[in-house]
C-alpha cells in the first residue's frame, strides 16, 4: 500500500462514517462547536501520523483510538461543559413520557470515570467488539472485559441510588 | 439491557449538524495541503538520496570556547552553531554543496527559530533555483554550474556571536553573496545595522569614509581597483552603503561592513570587508555597548 493509497483509504473512511466519530466526541463533550472541533482535530492527527497506520484493517481502531484520545485530552484541558439542568432542559423540551429513567441510565454512563466510561460507549453504543476496544485501549481483552464488568456493577448501584431516592 | 438499549437510542438521537460534512471535507483538504507544504523540505533530501550523499552532522564549532563558557558559571547560556543539514551533489558538470547552519543554546526560542527557519529557507530556494538553472542548461545542451553555500562564525565571544553565510553561484565565472547576522548573547536579540544609531547620519559618514579609504587603497596598491569613480565607465559608482548593509561586531568591539563579490568591485577583489574606525561613527552611536 503506498502512502497515497493509504491516504484515499483513510480519507474515504473518516468521510463514510463521519456521524458515527461526530456523536461519539459529541458523547464527551455535549455541545455541538466542541464536538466538531475534536473531529476536525482528529482528522489532523491522523492525516499526519498516517505512517502509524500499518495495516488497512487497523484503519477502524487506529481512527477510533485518535478520536477517543482527542475527546478525552479536549475534557482535561478544558473541563466539561455543564449540561443544562434537566429542569431548564424540559422546558424547552416536548412532554417526554417516561423517557426519565433512560435519561438516567445515559447521564449516570456519562458520570462514570475513564476508561469506564468510553468502555461502555464504544461496546453498547457503537457496537464494537471486546477485541476492538483492547485494541483501541491498548490493553488485553480480558483486562476490558473486567473493565466492562466492573462498569456494569458500577452504573447499576448508580441506578438502585437513584431508584430509592 | 432494555435499559441500555434506550440510552444507547438517546445516544443515536444526537443530531447531526449540517455543517459536520464541509468540515470533514475542508479537515481533510487543510491536512493535504500541510503535508504538500511540507514536501520541498523532504524531496530535498529523499530525491538527493541516489546522487548525493545526505548528511546531517552536528559540530561544535568551538570546542575550546565551548568548554570556557560552560565553567563559568553565571552563564547558564550556551549558544552554538552547528550544521544542520549538509547537501552534496557531485555530477559531472553540475556541483552542489550546500551547508546549513543551525543557532542551538539561545534562550529566546522565538528568534532561534526565526534565524534558524531562515536558514533553511536560503538554503532551499538556493538548492531549487540551482536545479532549475540545471534543467534550463540541460535544455540548452550542457554546461558547467555550481553553487556552494557555508557558514563561518566570524565572532563568538561572551557578548556576541556573529554568523556569516556564503552562497556561490557558478556559471563559468562566479559570484559571491554574503549575509550575516549578529545575535546579542545577553539580552538575546538580533543586531541589526540601523538600530546601533540614533538616526541615518551613519549611512554617510561610513560611506564617506569607505570612499576614501578606497581611494588610498588604489593609490597605494596598482592592483586594487574600486568603482568609487566610473572611470571604466561601467555605469555602476558606489555612492552609498545601503541601510542595511552586511555588517558584523567583531571580537575587540569594531563594526565592520562588507560587499558581494561585484558590488562595489571587480570579480576578482571577492567579497570585500573593511573595518569602520570607531571615531568615525562614534557620535552617532546610540552606546559604545557594543561597538566601542
Amino acid at each position: 500500500m503506498t502512502k497515497k493509497e493509504k491516504f484515499q483509504l483513510v480519507e474515504n473512511y473518516i468521510i463514510e462514517h463521519q456521524n458515527d466519530y461526530y456523536r461519539l466526541a459529541f458523547s464527551y463533550v455535549k455541545n455541538k462547536e466542541n464536538a466538531l472541533d475534536i473531529i476536525q482535530d482528529s482528522i489532523f492527527k491522523a492525516l499526519n501520523s498516517i505512517d502509524r497506520l500499518e495495516e488497512e484493517r487497523y484503519i477502524k481502531t487506529w481512527f477510533y483510538r485518535i478520536v477517543v484520545n482527542t475527546s478525552i485530552d479536549f475534557i482535561r484541558k478544558h473541563g466539561r461543559i455543564q449540561a443544562m439542568d434537566d429542569d431548564i432542559l424540559h422546558s424547552f423540551l416536548p412532554e417526554q413520557h417516561d423517557l426519565e429513567k433512560d435519561y438516567d441510565l445515559y447521564e449516570a454512563i456519562d458520570h462514570l470515570k475513564e476508561p469506564f466510561k468510553t468502555i461502555i460507549v464504544l461496546r453498547y453504543f457503537e457496537d464494537l467488539k471486546i477485541d476492538e476496544i483492547a485494541e483501541i485501549q491498548n490493553e488485553n481483552s480480558n483486562t476490558i472485559k473486567t473493565r466492562l464488568y466492573a462498569a456494569l456493577r458500577k452504573l447499576r448501584i448508580n441506578m438502585e441510588e437513584k431508584v430509592q431516592l | 439491557m432494555k435499559k441500555l438499549q434506550d440510552a444507547k437510542k438517546k445516544y443515536e438521537e444526537v443530531e447531526i449538524p449540517e455543517e459536520l460534512n464541509n468540515i470533514v471535507k475542508n479537515s481533510i483538504k487543510e491536512a493535504k495541503r500541510k503535508q504538500k507544504k511540507r514536501k520541498p523540505i523532504k524531496q530535498w533530501g529523499i530525491g538527493l538520496v541516489a546522487a548525493a550523499a545526505l548528511f546531517t552532522t552536528s559540530v561544535n564549532v568551538s570546542p575550546a570556547l565551548a568548554q570556557s563558557l560552560a565553567t563559568v558559571p553565571l552563564l547558564g547560556q550556551f549558544v552554538q552553531v552547528v550544521t544542520f543539514q549538509a547537501i552534496k551533489l557531485d555530477e559531472d558538470t553540475y556541483n552542489a554543496d550546500l551547508k546549513t547552519p543551525n543557532v542551538t543554546g539561545l534562550e529566546n526560542k522565538e528568534l532561534e527559530q526565526m534565524l534558524n527557519e531562515k536558514y533553511i529557507a536560503e538554503n532551499e530556494a538556493l538548492y531549487e533555483d540551482f536545479q532549475k538553472e540545471m534543467k534550463a542548461l540541460e535544455e540548452a545542451g550542457g554546461g558547467h554550474l555550481g553553487v556552494t553555500s557555508t557558514y563561518e562564525v566570524v565572532t563568538d565571544t561572551e557578548d556576541i556571536l556573529s554568523i556569516s553565510r556564503y552562497e556561490v553561484n557558478t556559471v563559468g565565472s562566479s559570484s559571491t553573496t554574503m549575509r550575516t547576522d549578529t545575535i546579542d548573547k545577553k539580552n538575546q536579540i538580533l543586531i541589526t545595522l540601523p538600530s546601533l544609531f540614533k538616526n541615518d547620519a551613519y549611512i554617510e559618514a561610513i560611506s564617506t569614509y569607505l570612499k576614501d579609504e578606497m581611494a588610498e587603497q588604489m593609490a597605494n596598491d596598482s592592483n586594487k581597483i574600486y568603482w568609487i569613480d566610473d572611470q571604466e565607465e561601467i555605469g555602476f559608482e558606489f555612492e552609498a552603503i545601503r541601510p542595511d548593509q552586511t555588517f558584523s561586531i567583531t571580537e575587540d568591539h569594531k563594526l565592520t561592513i562588507s560587499f558581494d563579490k561585484y558590488e562595489i568591485a571587480p570579480g576578482y577583489m571577492g567579497v570585500l570587508t573593511f573595518e569602520i574606525p570607531t571615531e568615525v561613527i562614534s557620535e552617532f552611536l546610540i552606546s559604545d555597548y557594543y561597538i566601542k
